[in-house]
């Protein structure tokens, strides 16, 4: 929200010549961040009001006009201007010859497509006030051609707060709610809101008109009062300069004014025709209903649009925008001009319903004074008589308050005061302290008592940390001296799902270099079309950032392999993971899994057996090193949909007896699918789940001993099928029992002519030994026998 | 021969030799030399055989004079073999075909995390210093822990579809990392130090600075008599810490519904010193670190007795930390999988890059 300072002079007096960027640096300590300063110079010089008395075309310059202008005791020049809209008898800003601003080169006497040109007419831009392009500023009628446009009220700076910083601030979304803080921060006194009195407002003419409220937890106060003799005229130009500094564009006297009060006391007003409105009802819109606002826009509406209704036609939408019908037009000759207080949620959920964010709905969403209902039509009275000379009041002021909030009492223990703020704070400071802000300190003993004014009243000030809050600021966060917490010793069982994750990733990172990436939640759906997988059910989003970005994944792996599709034009091979949270919505406890996904890519025709080799020795490392047990994999079938689990050469993962994941190679009509160059690339991958790893138990293995007497080794070369797994060879042998036998060692695997086609030679290494002998050759033919013996009954042939 | 004679002529020998050898630079010549002195038939080798001529009580002192003689001989002999072989060696050592000790090393594959996990892990040693325990939450989220347990009701703005990401079973993906702190409460009661750091969402359109997926390190500590003078110093160990410098910071308020009072923590801009440029949006400062005194209603929802209890709570953006830390200019890069910015960087004005990557 832009802040004008001339505006702020009204309130507060500050110095002429204030530094104002320290005053912003101030500002943004203590209340609300600013978040520019720029000084308005326009540097207005000889600038007079100028009425227009003819206006004729210039020949072959269709955008020109030519202007005659009365400039002041009866003396006319004529000036050519491209200014769009020029009515005769109105009065304008005028450069004569001689004058200058910042903007424009030397103002004089020239001439312009084959016309005297005398001086210009200013358009709004050249002096600040941002208007469609080239149009004139048009003066109230009570100027006279000649008078001089005093310069101080070009010039201005402004002051740019985030509205960020101010939602839970609604007496900060006006000038005068600044002014306060600004009044706190110098320390100079705020002057009272200039306003008309009540008892003139409630001695208005005529019947009062009758309001309706249905809800009022909906509409909260709703005031009105019904005013003639404001004619269509522009507003006095330090309005509309104001208005044009703080970023609002000039339009008529009476929308000038309504916006005036709005960047004011920060509460929308809104003026109807009161020859069409000429009763107040607040309701709920018909379901269905459509209703043409103010923009020209027909809208739909809810039965939970909020209404502003005259015997039972909508004529607004509650904080949004009036309806195009009963809208003043220059025909209209007496006002209904409101100003009311709605539930802050209503309006905000309107506004958003309809994608219809208007200044006041902004401000009725952050909670307002109900107060300033009644204040701002004391203050249109106000700034309008002096606008409007026949303006009269021909209904006694209507208001509407059926639920009046009860006043805020806020109580606060001085112990706590001083224990947040970190140092010992008294009454005394405090009660000035917050003085300023409106807050009235009651009671000074052991629990001090703050009255809460009523424009902080309104959620922002309810309980003691709120009143701290404001002592805090106000003495100010860089008067704090920082200084290290006190605090109390205590053990917390460590996160094991976190710390396994932090090492899972150091040991794949370091060891097996792989290379961590963070892939989105949601599945992509196009690349998984082109990957051929159908997620099935999903967890999903009901409002996806894109289109085919809904369904929050299962797996880690349509990422993962959507980076090796990224990188592979870049590197020859790389090994990729991510830990990330997968979703299973069929799971009744644990929906939300955290899991470790590994990708190995390698570019090389046959590959990929070298590369699952590789992965599964990798995993076989970590499961000894972090969970002190072997892995071991079993063939399972591809799971249906999954097209990266590879139909022959899909395997489970186990750590321990746990199964933990699943592992396999990406085969050739996938990778094809990917992309056409992939064909020539190997790529295994692995996926486990962290959750289920960490809830495994430590184990601490206890080191070998170093054999007192020395051991035998007998290597052994099975003869299998190739049909036969690996896996089951070695549950065969599992079973094998025998006191000698310390240890079953895999050496290799051989496929080749010398042991012929369809077989496949196995060779294990066994150790054995005995504890307290040295063995003899009697043992040994023992142990051979009965090990061949339990081979043969397992059908291996043994090679020799 | 007299002793005498025998003496002089083993003298004689023996400085021929040492002349002979001083000069040799031929491994040939010095074994031909090695023969011809200490052979058998050799001039010093072939004096045994004169033994037998001495009188029995003179034949051992003549022995031992020939032998001693041989061995100083032999020395001399050896020493120069040695030295020819060291010279050979590093004459080898030097030439066209020996190896070139600049030449790099070979690499092993090397691994990388993601650089939003290094400044993670950096947070969270720092926080273990301090004695912090390190916590997870899950990242779907219900509206309880997301929301209302923060104290953020059903009206408040953060709650429109604009902020978040709903989820069709009623669930959100959290906007913060926030909802851990009662958690936590929960989980562990008062008094409490914890750090949670992970990822948030929030329904946001993606550009160069904003991404709808990033992280967040939550940080929360409740004790007798936590005051803000407390949250300012710990904010700026934190900060110390982190940029690895003393941190120039601004303190001022801030609004969050979870804290009260809040306070937003600024960072003396470092690319421009405070002096106003395009990264800082030319305030010379940078919003690092939404900050407060936890809300009563928040610890009142974690089961925390207020009367005996207050504490800090923090947020700090782990993305935009590694941003700044890495000089990150496009936040996107960050989710994409593209392993180029890591893998292979290009070096300014295109220095050689001898080491093998990846």
């Amino acid at each position: 929200m832009l802040i004008s300072l001339n505006w702020m002079r009204d309130f507060v007096d500050l110095p002429e010549a204030i530094d104002v960027h320290a005053l912003a640096e101030k500002f943004t300590c203590t209340t609300a961040e600013v978040e520019t300063v720029e000084h308005l110079k326009v540097d207005a010089r000889g600038l007079i009001a100028a009425r227009v008395v003819s206006v004729a075309d210039v020949p072959n310059a269709p955008h020109m006009r030519l202007a005659e202008l009365e400039v002041g005791a009866g003396a006319t020049v004529q000036t050519v201007t491209v200014a769009p809209v020029l009515p005769v008898g109105l009065s304008v800003v005028y450069a004569p010859p001689g004058a200058s601003v910042a903007a424009l080169s030397k103002i004089g006497t020239t001439e312009v497509a084959g016309q005297q040109s005398c001086g210009m007419i200013l358009p709004g831009d050249a002096i600040g006030v941002p208007m469609a392009i080239k149009e004139a500023i048009f003066l109230a009628p009570d100027v006279t051609p000649g008078q001089s446009l005093p310069p101080e009220w070009f010039d201005d700076w402004l002051i740019e707060v985030d509205n960020k910083s101010i939602t839970h601030r609604p007496d900060l979304w006006g000038h005068y709610g600044i002014a306060r803080e600004i009044a706190a921060i110098t320390k100079l006194p705020l002057r009272p809101y200039p306003v008309a009195p009540l008892d003139e407002l409630q001695a208005g003419s005529g019947r009062e008109f009758k309001i309706e409220i249905t809800d009022p937890e909906a509409c909260r106060r709703y005031s009105g009062i019904v005013v003639t003799g404001v004619p269509t005229q522009p507003a006095p130009l330090w309005m509309q300069l104001r208005l044009g500094h703080v970023g609002m564009r000039p339009i008529s006297g009476l929308v000038d004014l309504t916006n005036y009060i709005m960047a004011d006391l920060g509460q929308p007003m809104h003026a109807f025709d009161a020859d069409r409105v000429d009763c107040i009802e607040v309701g709920c819109a018909k379901r269905g209903a459509k209703f043409k606002t103010l923009d020209g826009f027909e809208r739909a509406l809810t039965d939970e649009t909020l209404m502003i209704q005259c015997r039972g036609v909508d004529v607004a939408i509650a904080g949004v925008m009036g309806g195009l019908d009963a809208e003043v037009a220059r025909d209209t000759t007496s006002l209904l001009l409101e100003s009311a207080n709605f539930e802050p949620s209503i309006v905000r959920r309107t506004a958003t319903r309809l994608g219809l964010r208007t200044d006041a709905s902004a401000r009725f969403e952050k909670s307002l004074d109900p107060k300033n209902t009644v204040l701002a039509i004391q203050r249109f009275v106000e700034l309008a008589k002096p606008m409007y000379p026949n303006l009269k009041l021909t209904s006694p002021l209507a208001d509407c308050y059926p639920a009046p909030l009860p006043k805020v009492t806020v109580s606060v223990k001085a112990k706590h005061v001083s224990r947040a703020i970190g140092r010992e704070v008294t009454a005394d400071e405090a009660g000035a302290l917050l003085a300023p802000l409106g807050f009235t300190l009651n009671d000074s003993g052991d629990v001090w008592t703050f009255d809460v004014p009523s424009y902080r009243a309104t959620n922002d000030v309810s309980i003691e940390a709120d009143m701290i809050e404001e002592i805090a600021r106000c003495i100010g966060y860089d008067t704090i001296e920082p200084t290290m917490p006190q605090v109390s010793l205590r053990r917390v069982a460590p996160h094991r799902l976190h710390d396994l994750e932090n090492a899972a990733l150091r040991h794949w990172s370091n060891g097996p270099g792989f290379r961590e990436i963070q892939a989105y939640l949601w599945y992509n759906s196009e690349w998984i079309v082109q990957l051929g997988y159908d997620p099935g059910a999903c967890l999903e989003l009901r409002n996806p950032a894109a289109d085919g970005l809904h369904r929050l994944r299962h797996t880690l792996m349509p990422g993962l392999l959507g980076a090796v599709r990224k990188n592979r034009f870049h590197f020859p091979a790389f090994s990729i993971m991510e830990v990330g949270t997968v979703f299973d919505p069929a799971s009744k406890d644990d929906v939300s899994r955290r899991h470790l996904g590994l990708v190995m890519a390698r570019r090389g025709k046959k590959s990929e057996d070298a590369l699952f080799t590789e992965l599964k020795g990798y995993i076989e490392a970590w499961s000894w090193q972090a969970f002190a047990r072997p892995a071991g994999f079993s063939t399972v079938e591809a799971c249906a949909g999954r097209a990266w689990e590879h139909a022959h050469q899909t395997v489970a993962i186990r750590v321990g007896d746990v199964e933990v994941g699943r592992a396999s190679v990406v085969d050739l009509s996938l990778r094809q699918a990917m992309d056409e160059h992939l064909g020539a690339w190997g790529i295994a991958w692995a996926e486990m789940r962290l959750d289920v790893l960490a809830d495994l138990d430590p184990v601490i293995e206890p080191l070998g001993r170093i054999p007192g007497h020395p051991r035998v080794e007998l290597d052994y070369s099975l003869l299998v099928d190739s049909q036969v797994r690996f896996a089951e060879v070695v549950s065969q042998l599992d079973r094998f029992k025998n006191d000698l036998l310390k240890q079953i060692r895999f050496v290799g695997s051989y496929e080749g002519k010398s042991v012929g086609a369809g077989k496949r030679s196995l060779t294990f290494k066994t150790v054995i030994g005995c504890e307290d002998r040295t063995l003899v050759d009697d043992d040994t033919t023992e142990f051979c026998t009965a090990f061949e013996k339990h081979l043969a009954g397992c059908g291996f042939d043994v090679r020799r | 021969m007299d002793l005498e004679t025998l003496n002089q002529q083993i003298a004689e020998i023996e400085a021929d030799v040492a002349k002979k050898v001083g000069d040799m630079q031929a491994v040939d010549a010095l074994r031909s030399l090695d023969t011809s002195i200490l052979g058998k038939k050799g001039t010093l080798g072939s004096l045994i055989g004169g033994i037998k001529d001495y009188p029995p009580a003179q034949k051992g002192q003549v022995g031992q004079t020939i032998n001693a003689a041989k061995k100083r001989v032999k020395a001399i002999i050896d020493a120069r073999h040695a030295a020819l072989k060291q010279a050979a060696v590093s004459a080898d050592s030097a030439g066209a075909m020996a190896h070139d000790p600049t030449l790099p090393g070979d690499r092993p594959t090397m691994g990388s995390v993601h650089p939003v996990t290094a400044v993670q892990w950096e947070v969270e040693r720092i926080f273990e210093r301090l004695g912090f325990t390190v916590e997870a939450g899950p990242e779907m989220e219900s509206e309880y822990h997301n929301f209302e347990a923060l104290n953020i009701p059903a009206s408040h703005p953060a709650r429109d579809m604009q902020d978040t990401f709903w989820l069709t079973n009623g669930s959100v993906l959290r906007t913060h990392t926030s909802p851990v702190q009662h958690r936590s409460m929960k989980k562990f009661g008062a008094p409490l130090r914890v750090i949670a750091p992970g990822r948030c969402f929030r329904y946001e359109t993606i550009d160069a600075s904003h991404e709808n997926t990033f992280h967040q390190v939550e940080g929360l500590l409740i004790d007798k008599d936590i005051s803000i003078a407390n949250l300012i110093a710990m904010a700026k160990t934190l900060l110390n810490e982190v940029m690895n410098r003393e941190v120039k910071v601004r303190v001022r308020p801030g609004f969050f519904p979870f804290v009260e009072p809040g306070i937003e923590l600024d960072m003396n801009c470092e690319i421009c010193d405070g002096a106003g440029c395009a990264t800082c949006k030319r305030s010379g400062w940078i919003e690092v670190l939404p900050a407060g005194m936890v809300h009563p209603k928040v610890l009142e929802a974690g089961g925390i007795d207020t009367e005996v209890y207050t504490g800090f709570a923090f947020g700090l953006g782990l993305t935009r930390l590694a941003m700044m830390k890495y000089g990150i200019r496009d936040i996107r890069v960050l989710n994409s999988g593209d392993l180029r910015p890591i893998v292979g960087r290009e070096r300014q004005g295109g220095a050689v890059i001898v080491s093998r990557e990846p």
